[in-house]
């Protein structure tokens, strides 16, 4: 099992000066820290226009601060928006090439198409063509990153030939991963051979089974490259500490504000109607809608890693048994949980829990 | 977290009366559904709603209007302004303006389900190039709004989300919710064109449309439904929530 952390950058309001600085550095220092204990990948989404819920819009900026001040961590985009109006392939292939370079070649890139109707209609996205632009970026980024010169005559985009510049320094190229927010994108990622980064809440039956289809499927994939990414990766929450009732407590209000602020969130099918977004996409475990307030006390769900080392252990030896590969953590919401508390858990995490899924532990 | 600013004690002024809650479901079959979503300016977002009700980022504002043939209120056309919304967790649009061309069946949806509309001449016209919605109040024209260029859609690609009524009721001031069930039998969507809307008519000068998101146009059987929930207007849903 591999352990990740991934970040959304949420800040709170007010948005008086420094508030976002400090979002940034209490980050930084939490992949400092996870560097050193031996958490595996550090993921950024690429979000924006979401006031609070996200003030990450250059995550190739925040990936590339990672990476320099770590040695081993990997570094992930989680995940580049696919669609011309917010990036163009070219660009989105000579971004990530050249943080590959800088990272020493611990790039991962996930590749993503945008879920909310106030980024594709801040970009002035039609929702309708989303899909296919992500489809034809998952093509031609392998061909950008390997060939010595590229043309494309598209859907999406068209070019002459170029070379497309830097290479990558993983050959022959970073992994690549489809967010999965919607049933039925892992299967996607499957057919063309790239990994299922789960970007929500999913029931252990519900990920069993979704996970049970992507291996299969993707034994049969007609891959995008030379190399096939297999992995499954969920997203997870993480608050560890000894005392069971104080983690259920912390975890549990940053679980339940992460949930609001997803909640509020406003899903492109809502404002447009369209076949294209099926799904309104909750990325969070509902624990108990209108029972009360987000900082209400509530029960811990199913798999999230919130509570004691004990616990936590058994919940990930579960999501193991079903076959996920990676656990990707929310540590923070808001800065709801403060900044020495995150540290600890995430020491607490590591010599405890982690430890344990090592080999030899 | 941003909260609804509005004064409660001036919103429940205008705020329709509701004898009782126990209303029956009550079908309105082979009902024209037009609605049209703008982006509206965000200075208002939240001095529009109460305090029980979030903003939406961007925030947004949907006419819908209805055109049903038959059915137990005879036929009728109402037109409804909302401003799009969150109560805790869920999608809600608030109710600020309604106007009914029936007297009648304005009456009945009041009485049930808090409308609370006046009346007036709602008119909604359907061509192959477009469809078009008016409505009129006092002899002036308050909204004129098209669906352009129709194409069409799935019946289960367009989602209409419950609306929180302001009614003073049985037990005080509260938002009624109101979450009609929709069977589409045929649904289109095309570009949203806004030729007038009379802020002031419908209720607040402060809703100004700006930019265009969608329109859609669906026949569908309408179900309004047995109320369920109310929720206090001045404090958030969490805590303000009560259910039937």
């Amino acid at each position: 099992m591999e352990f990740g952390l991934f970040f959304e950058l949420s800040v709170p309001r007010p948005f008086s000066d420094g508030v976002e600085r400090t979002v940034y550095e209490n980050a930084l220092e939490q992949v400092r820290l996870a560097d050193t204990l031996g958490f595996d990948t550090v993921w950024a989404v690429e979000h924006h226009f979401l006031e609070e819920y996200s003030h990450c819009s250059a995550p190739e900026v925040f990936l590339t601060a990672c990476a320099v001040q770590t040695r081993r961590i990997r570094v992930g985009h989680g995940a580049v928006v696919c669609v011309p109006e917010m990036n163009h392939p070219v660009r989105v292939a000579e971004r990530a090439a050249a943080l590959d370079i800088v990272s020493g070649g611990r790039l991962e890139v996930g590749t993503a198409r945008s879920s909310t109707w106030t980024e594709l209609g801040g970009f002035n996205v039609d929702p309708d063509t989303t899909k296919k632009t992500w489809d034809e970026y998952v093509r031609v980024l392998p061909k950008m990153w390997t060939q010595e010169r590229f043309a494309w005559d598209g859907v999406s985009f068209s070019m002459p030939e170029r070379s497309v510049l830097p290479k990558p320094v993983q050959k022959p190229h970073p992994p690549l991963w489809v967010t999965v927010t919607s049933p039925g994108t892992e299967l996607d990622a499957a057919a063309r051979g790239i990994g299922s980064l789960g970007v929500a809440a999913a029931s252990f039956a519900e990920q069993e089974r979704r996970t049970r289809e992507y291996h299969h499927r993707i034994r049969h994939c007609d891959p995008v490259s030379s190399v096939v990414n297999d992995k499954v990766a969920t997203l997870n929450f993480l608050y560890c500490h000894e005392d069971a009732r104080h983690a259920a407590a912390t975890g549990m209000r940053m679980l339940g504000l992460f949930s609001f602020y997803n909640a509020n969130l406003l899903p492109t099918r809502e404002a447009y109607p369209t076949r294209a977004y099926q799904s309104l996409g909750a990325l969070a475990p509902t624990p108990g809608a209108e029972a009360g307030s987000p900082g209400a006390p509530r029960g811990i769900p199913d798999g999230i890693a919130i509570g004691d080392p004990d616990r936590i252990v058994q919940a990930i030896k579960r999501w193991e048994s079903i076959g996920v590969d990676a656990l990707n953590f929310i540590v923070n919401t808001v800065e709801a949980i403060p900044q020495e508390d995150v540290l600890a858990s995430l020491r607490l995490f590591a010599t405890e829990v982690m430890a344990r899924f090592r080999k030899g532990g | 977290m941003l909260f609804g600013t509005a004064d409660v004690d001036a919103l429940a002024a205008r705020a329709p009366v509701m004898e009782r809650l126990d209303t029956e479901p009550l079908v309105l079959p082979g009902t024209w559904v037009l609605q049209v979503t703008y982006e509206m300016a965000a200075a208002a977002r939240e001095a529009l709603l109460p305090p029980a009700l979030h903003p939406t980022d961007p925030p947004l504002l949907s006419w819908t209007l209805l055109r049903c043939t038959s059915g137990p209120l005879g036929a009728f056309a109402i037109a409804q302004l909302r401003v799009e919304c969150r109560s805790g967790l869920r999608p809600r649009g608030f109710l600020v303006a309604s106007v009914i061309d029936s007297v009648d069946a304005g009456r009945v949806l009041t009485a049930r389900w808090g409308y609370g509309s006046r009346a007036g001449d709602v008119h909604l016209a359907r061509q192959y190039d477009a469809v078009g919605g008016t409505v009129r109040l006092d002899g002036r024209t308050i909204l004129d709004v098209a669906l352009r260029d129709p194409d069409p859609l799935g019946p289960h690609d367009i989602q209409y989300t419950a609306s929180m009524h302001l009614a003073h009721t049985p037990r005080g001031v509260r938002l009624v919710q109101v979450d009609p069930t929709f069977a589409v039998e045929r649904a289109e969507r095309g570009r949203p064109h806004l030729v007038a809307f009379d802020a002031a008519a419908w209720g607040d000068v402060r809703i100004v449309p700006m930019h265009p998101v969608s329109a859609s146009i669906a026949v569908a059987d309408v179900t309004l439904p047995r109320l369920r929930y109310l929720c206090r207007p001045d404090v958030w849903a969490f805590d303000g929530t009560e259910t039937l």
